[in-house]
């Protein structure tokens, strides 16, 4: 949440006060009886605001002992007695029901104690009194700004229109403009807020932090804030904001050190730093500094909730070596750590050489099996992925087992996360969010066609809509999206302009735009320099060369969802002969959709039903190199394979489920395991013997015997014995195992039984 | 000086002891699926109830099956088939009783709903009585079934329910994999090539648990068993209170033809010889198990290795 500090609209409050006490200045009980109270509010906010603490805080106990509900209100307020003022304000709305301002108050308050519900109840219930207030469209804005939403725009720029004096309103679209990415925008209007009011320090603050952003030094502007307030942290707090916004987590933590340097009471600056410490992994502080908010009563959802995860980490597992930290929760991490790890090595070996580079220290990929705990990770950063976060060196992401069976691919995650801590390391963090997650997406591709998301409905429909955004402004895309589908569609089309570089300039090109991000420089510059073409035609041919690619999928995108429609009717009324007619034809006029009801599935099922294994085969397989990854599905097809004779093709089927969801079934790893053992893949044999056993399956034995057999099939006779050892621990009297174990003990004696 | 617990008869002796015993004896199976209420209940429950007679039957001559479903599932018939075993069985003989439907619990009495008056807890228990045979199981796999067990649990007779108590109302999916544990060779845990109670009970349970996991769902059922006079129902077994033994005691389904039949053992002082050496190994390694705690890891598993190897080389010469 940004930190705007609340004195703006005490002074309205207290003109309005005045004009509605104009005429008559009679005592009335409950009101104000003299200008001089009237103002008070805002002559204590205004010694707050120039750091004359014990002034400002003398001046609120003041308005304690008045007998205006209001003014106790703001009296109590100042004074951190939130409870009090939140009656006091609720009897003042009682008792003042037309009063508008009474509420914008009120609403402000809450906006500060974490009830955003109800402080826009409040601010639209102001409106509904008196529709020129311009503070409750403050109010309004500075909600929804918290949550990157674009109403923040417009609320704000409508309090200006009501009224252009207000130097808050062009504060607040300063900081916006900045999170967009529009230093000279957010220049323009500080210095709007400036003309306004000399003392501005918010203003100063955005000035600063367009330095800082720019890599210039701040200290002009943060000395001006600090001629005025020396304690004011907000200032700091405010530029901690923009640079984490950035992605640049250590600047930002070490800028909200500064802030509570300034003001150690400053809450909620404190409980940003112990978030984004956790973001650096550095755990111990984390919780020292968001225990401390959380004893003086500052229990937003970020503090309450990083605490509470704070606390489960003791459920988790860490392995370590030199180059990386894996942390798996221990329900889990036996069944997890096989599948991750390799694929965590493979990911450093692939990026290292590809952007030749080394990371400075380990990295940390955090999996989380409740999705719940990867949110709070997330919490207050705009338009990031739902599965997977990369914060420098630490990777926070989903668990496949925390998610629907073929939600998500999460080799596919990590690879693209990956290729954020390596970006973001290359380029000291300066790399633009679009640049970035762009190469991420086109690495999921890289690694292999399958990963990475196939085109879904909401993009063709953004593309049929022409709703790509300039390359120059595509980081708007992703931190204050203009539609529900803009965070998804800007992913995709980042990753595209990625992808068409790669095609047209060659791979190196994209390694030279990496380094040139390593310097705060834009992206129209980086294009012109790179590229050798301006960023407006290098839009016009990135969009031919893609409208040309989707040509197809994007004229019949009608035609097949009526046709796919048209499917599912017959397929549901089993005329199979129908659906096998159709098929091919569905599925050709838009092959990326593998999604919910895919024609894939539909074109499989009726060749099943007519026993037409080999057709159904081929189509699944289809499925599959389309991207397809339900878990279930490829089973099938693993067994279709199998059936057919085809054991290769089913054990690369059923290890492709490995790197979707290896939670999906025990049976899939069982089968895998024999299908590897009957190739003579031992290793892999041992691998999905093992995953069985993390299963804790009920036949612990079987488990275990099976796991012995691959052991000793690899030669690894200790550990076949171990296993085997396990097995007949479970069931003494178990037949295979006997002989087994007699073989590895007896190798002369026990002949050929139990060959594997 | 380390003191050792007292060691309990374990759970895998009693059952090659009483599997020795049950060799002469007869198995009592009655299963009845209660009114569905809706067809796919209906239909769902009298599956279960055909499956569970498929694989009773298997049993061959020593199993007696009766299955009640549909419009026979009333209490008159019921009561009347238990009255039939009464008569018929002997004390040395088995019975196991399955219900399968809805159950109701009022919070004092759990009643079975079945096609006509319902019957209650008190009169089922009340029947089973005049059954002789000493060792009974009762599998309730119905909604509330947890309210059934104070009255149906006595000495000798075990009971099974799918919920831990009467307040568990949802239709439940418990019989579903209890019929499973039945049909699938990997619900046999210890590899006798027999499913026993326990070994069945294990596997629906963590059946169950999974499939409320795989659908993302708090389950709204929790199996449970009651087989000694000590404490309440329980979840898992205990060697500390022997919770279980019975339930390991009974076989419910035999596969596999590799147990030696006790006739070719018999007229073979050779082979008796190795029987008994057999028994002698698995009672060690049962002992053995107990003493885990108290030995080092390296020292538990010499000797563990040492009494399996022999106990597969003894089973090596029994075998041929």
């Amino acid at each position: 949440m940004r930190l705007i500090f609340r004195a703006a609209g005490v002074l309205l409050a207290a003109g309005a006060l005045a004009l509605s006490l104009g005429p008559s200045r009679a005592a009335v009980p409950g009101t104000p009886d003299s200008s001089d109270s009237a103002a008070a509010p805002e002559r204590c906010l205004a010694m707050e605001r120039h750091g004359h603490h014990p002034e400002s805080r003398a001046c609120y106990e003041a308005l304690l002992r008045e007998a205006n509900l209001y003014l106790r209100a703001e009296g109590y307020w100042g004074l951190g007695q939130y409870s009090n003022a939140n009656e006091e304000f609720r009897a003042a709305v009682a008792q003042s029901p037309n009063n508008s301002q009474y509420r914008v108050r009120w609403g402000r308050l809450l906006h500060e104690r974490f009830n955003d519900q109800e402080a826009q109840d409040l601010f639209k219930e102001a409106l509904a009194k008196d529709p020129n207030n311009a503070q409750a469209y403050i109010g309004l804005a500075l909600v929804s700004a918290d949550g990157f939403d674009n109403g923040a725009l417009e609320w704000a720029r409508k309090a200006l229109t009501i009224n252009p004096q207000l130097a808050q309103a062009h504060e607040l679209l300063a900081t916006l403009a900045l999170e967009d990415s529009e230093p000279e925008q957010a220049a323009t209007e500080a210095d709007a807020a400036l003309k306004i009011s000399a003392d501005a320090l918010d203003a100063m603050a955005v000035h600063a932090s367009i330095e800082l952003l720019a890599d210039r030094a701040p200290d002009t502007w943060f000395a001006r804030i600090a001629a005025i307030n020396p304690s004011y942290g907000e200032g700091y707090a405010l530029a901690a904001h923009q640079l984490i916004i950035k992605g640049r987590y250590t600047e930002g933590v070490a800028y909200y050190r500064k802030a509570i340097g300034a003001d150690p009471r400053l809450w909620q600056a404190r409980a940003e730093l112990g978030v984004n410490l956790m973001r650096l992994g550095q755990d111990v502080e984390a919780r020292q500094q968001l225990q401390k908010c959380y004893e003086n009563g500052y229990r937003n959802a970020a503090t309450v909730n990083s605490l509470r995860l704070l606390d489960s980490y003791k459920n988790f597992v860490l392995s370590k070596d030199e180059t990386t930290v894996l942390k798996l929760h221990k329900k889990e991490a036996d069944l997890l750590r096989p599948y991750f790890l390799p694929e965590l090595k493979r990911s450093i070996a692939v990026y290292e050489q590809k952007y030749q580079m080394k990371l400075s220290g380990p990295v940390q990929v955090e999996v989380y099996p409740d999705h719940e705990d990867f949110a709070v990770r997330t919490l207050g950063m705009p338009g990031l992925g739902a599965l997977g976060v990369t914060f420098g060196n630490v990777v926070a992401m989903d668990s496949p087992s925390g998610r629907k069976p073929g939600d998500f691919h999460w080799a596919s995650t990590l690879r693209h996360e990956m290729s954020h801590v390596f970006i973001l390391a290359a380029t000291h963090h300066r790399v633009p969010r679009w640049f970035t997650e762009g190469l991420a997406v086109h690495e999921e591709t890289q690694a292999s066609p399958e990963w990475g998301d196939p085109l879904t409905p909401d993009i063709v429909a953004a593309l049929r809509e022409k709703k790509l955004l300039p390359v120059a402004d595509l980081d708007r895309g992703f931190v204050r999206p203009q539609y529900p589908a803009q965070v998804f569609v800007s992913y995709f089309q980042a990753g595209q302009v990625c992808d068409y570089i790669q095609a047209r300039w060659g791979a190196a090109k994209l390694l030279d735009m990496v380094h040139s991000y390593a310097h705060v420089v834009s992206t129209r510059d980086v294009i012109r320099q790179q590229l050798g073409v301006r960023a407006e035609e290098f839009d016009q041919q990135f969009q031919a060369w893609l409208y040309d690619r989707l040509r197809g999928t994007l004229a019949s995108f009608d035609e097949w969802h009526q046709r796919l429609a048209g499917m599912v009717k017959v397929s549901r009324d089993k005329q199979y002969d129908k659906v096998i007619e159709d098929g091919d034809a569905v599925i050709r006029l838009y092959p990326s959709y593998v999604y919910d009801t895919n024609a894939y599935e539909l074109l499989a099922e009726a060749y099943l039903a007519k026993d037409e294994k080999s057709a159904a085969a081929k189509v699944l397989q289809a499925y599959v190199e389309a991207g397809g990854r339900r878990p279930a599905v490829l089973e099938n097809l693993a067994q279709i394979q199998e059936g057919l004779g085809d054991r290769q093709a089913a054990a690369a089927t059923l290890e492709r489920i490995n790197y979707i969801d290896p939670a999906f079934d025990l049976e899939q790893h069982r089968r895998l395991g024999a299908l590897w053992l009957a190739q003579k893949n031992y290793d892999g044999a041992v691998r999905e013997y093992a995953a069985v056993l993390a299963f804790h399956p009920v036949d612990a034995a079987g488990a275990q015997f099976d796991l012995a057999r691959a052991y000793f099939a690899a030669g690894q006779r200790d550990k076949a014995e171990d296993a085997v050892l396990a097995s007949l621990e479970a069931a003494p009297n178990y037949r295979p195992a006997q002989k087994l174990l007699l073989q590895i003990k007896t190798p002369a004696e026990a002949g050929q039984a139990n060959q594997p | 000086m380390r003191r050792f617990r007292h060691i309990r008869a374990p759970l895998c002796s009693a059952l090659l002891l009483t599997a020795a015993a049950a060799v002469h004896a007869d198995t009592y199976f009655v299963t009845i699926a209660g009114l569905g209420g809706e067809p796919d209940y209906e239909q769902r429950f009298a599956k279960l109830a055909t499956d569970l007679d498929r694989v009773f039957n298997s049993a061959g001559a020593t199993g007696h099956v009766f299955t009640l479903s549909g419009k026979d599932a009333t209490r008159a018939r019921l009561l009347a088939t238990l009255d039939t075993i009464a008569k018929q069985a002997k004390p040395e003989d088995d019975f196991v009783l399955t219900l399968i439907g809805h159950g109701t619990y009022d919070g004092v009495q759990y009643k079975f709903n079945v096609v006509g008056p319902d019957i209650s807890a008190a009169s089922l228990a009340e029947a089973c009585a005049h059954i002789t045979a000493k060792r009974q199981l009762i599998v309730n796999t119905t909604s509330a079934s947890g309210g059934s067990v104070a009255e149906l649990a006595r000495k000798g007779r075990a009971v099974i329910a799918a919920t831990k108590s009467g307040t568990e109302k949802n239709a439940t999916v418990f019989a579903r994999y209890w019929v499973d544990a039945l049909q699938d060779s990997g619900a046999d845990v210890d590899k006798n090539e027999a499913i026993s109670a326990l070994e069945a009970f294990k596997y629906a349970t963590a059946k169950t648990a999974a499939f409320y996991d795989s659908q993302k769902r708090l389950a709204t059922e929790h199996a449970v068993f009651v087989d000694t006079r000590r404490g309440g129902p329980v979840r898992v077994a205990s060697t500390d209170t022997g919770a279980g033994r019975l339930l390991a005691s009974v076989t419910l389904v035999r596969f596999g033809g590799g147990v030696a039949k006790p006739s070719a053992v018999a007229g073979n002082p050779a082979k008796r010889s190795l029987l008994t050496k057999k028994e002698q190994l698995e009672q060690r390694i049962d002992t053995l198990k107990y003493q885990r705690a108290a030995l080092s890891p390296q020292e538990y598993k010499r000797q563990l290795t040492e009494s399996l190897v022999a106990l597969a080389k003894v089973q090596e010469e029994l075998d041929k």
